[in-house]
Parts: C-alpha cells; structure tokens; sequence
C-alpha cells in the first residue's frame, strides 16, 4: 500500500497533540485555562533555540513570513476563544464539537484561496474524520 | 435552545471565532509552508503566539497561580505541542492537500480519547465509540 508523503507526519501529529489533549485536562485540574495557555507558550519558547534558523530567515518572501507569524497568531487565539467560550457559559459538550469543524472551514475556504481541488473520495474522507471530531468530543 | 437565543449568547460568538481562528492557523501554515521549512515554520509560529500569551498576562496584571504541578504539565504541552507543529507544518511542506491535512490532523482527540480511557480510566459514551468508527473509516479513506 502506497501513503501519500504527509501521512506519517499526520500520525506524529496525533500522537504528539493527544498527548498535549491530556496534559491540557491534567493542567487544567490545578490553574486556569488562560495561566495554562500563559505556559504552553513559555514552553514553546524552550524549543526555540533549537529551531533558531538564523539569517537564513531574511532569504524568505515576506509575505511568507507574514503567513508563518499569523499562523501563530491565530492559533494562539483561537485557543483564547475557546477558553472565553467556556468562561461565558458555554457547555463544553457544546462547545468542543462546534470548535472541532474548523476543518470545514478550510474545506470551504481552500478551493477558492489555495486553488486547491478535492477527489470525491478526499471529500468523503473528510466527512467522516469532521464526524469522527464532533462525535469524539462530545 | 433555539437557534436566535442561541445567537444572543457571548458563548457562541466566541466558540465561532475559535473555528474561524484555527481555520485561518490552518491556511496560513499551508500557504508559509510553501516555502518555508517546518523548523522555521515552527520558530515564526511561535513567535506569532507570543503577543497572545503576553496580552493574556497583561490582562491578568501578571497574577499566574502558583502550582508547579499545574506549571509543569502546561510547559511540557507546549514542547510537545511544539514537536506536533514541526509536523504538523512538515505535512503541509510535503505537498498535500491543505483540507486533507487539516482534515486528518484533527484527528488528534481520537489520541486523547484512548489515552483517557487506559490512563484516567475514563469511560467512553456510545457516540464516542462511534466517532472512533468515523476517524477510523476518515484515515483509511484520505491515505488512498
């Protein structure tokens, strides 16, 4: 069986962030969602030195960087989102599943910005794992 | 709850920006991602969640609670979460599709759920179970 080239990196991946799923219920069982984001910051500021790529950087187009930077961005603050969700009396039996389907914005949005194309069979594929998310966080 | 009720709620806005949010995180890491490695991809993200983090301090008058407990599984989610980001961006890098990817990356709770069962001996509702059948027939059908 042949896997397309991303699969393996998708497989770290879920492994990587639902570990960071339970560290994230265990954390949160002694501060506040917010200090615990504060933290995972501070965390990722650990690895920085390691990743430190240099002047090498500057060699990027700059709205490359810009992208990159926003990435960051708005990962950071969908992540506030969610806490102030929870905060202003959401359920999070509610509010988990709904924040699960931003895959489906980007299927939305991909094909128009990225002029990117999904095989009905991606398209299917895509379906069951936006289900699978809604149903796995309930 | 009805659906204009719900509309008025603070909740909902918020959870919408979060989806919204995250789905923006996802397309600016595939179009990044064209060009710039995943090392690199990672080092910029994380600079990009700083002004969150440090708004958050500034809102809180710089008051964190005082459990290293707490502290310590936070700061290690955030190197591990840094470690899922390099491939999380290295998947984008190797040229897929940025709604598969997504897709499938999302994937992450199905981790979290196994974990919680045979660590925090937590038990799985009957949709749960379902949902492990979706992600299952999810991964089968996006690795074609």
């Amino acid at each position: 069986m042949h896997l397309p080239p991303w699969f393996a990196y998708a497989i770290i991946v879920l492994v990587a962030w639902g570990i960071v799923g339970l560290l994230q219920k265990l954390s949160t069982n002694y501060i506040s969602a917010e200090s615990s984001l504060i933290w995972l910051v501070a965390g990722f500021l650990i690895l920085q030195p390691l990743l430190y790529p240099g002047k090498v950087v500057f060699r990027y187009s700059t709205h490359n960087l810009v992208w990159a930077l926003l990435s960051g961005v708005f990962n950071a603050l969908g992540a506030w989102a969610l806490f102030a969700a929870m905060k202003s009396g959401g359920q999070a039996s509610i509010v988990s599943p709904l924040t699960a389907l931003y895959p489906l914005v980007v299927v939305l949005i991909a094909p128009v910005v990225l002029r990117e194309s999904v095989t009905l069979l991606q398209g299917i594929g895509v379906l069951c794992a936006l289900a699978a998310v809604v149903l796995l966080s309930t | 709850m009805t659906l204009p009720k719900t509309l008025r709620t603070r909740w909902f806005w918020y959870s919408l920006l979060c989806v919204l949010s995250w789905a923006a995180w996802a397309l600016f890491s595939k179009m990044g991602s064209r060009e710039i490695p995943a090392q690199t991809m990672q080092f910029l993200f994380a600079l990009g969640t700083l002004p969150v983090a440090l708004a958050l301090l500034l809102a809180r008058r710089f008051r964190l609670e005082q459990s290293s407990k707490g502290i310590a599984y936070a700061v290690a989610n955030g190197i591990l979460s840094g470690i899922g980001g390099l491939a999380f961006f290295a998947a984008f890098r190797s040229g897929g599709n940025a709604s598969v990817i997504t897709a499938a990356t999302s994937l992450y709770p199905i981790m979290t759920v196994a974990l919680a069962v045979s660590i925090l001996r937590e038990r799985l509702t009957w949709l749960q179970m379902v949902g492990l059948g979706f992600a299952a027939a999810a991964f089968v059908i996006l690795s074609f």
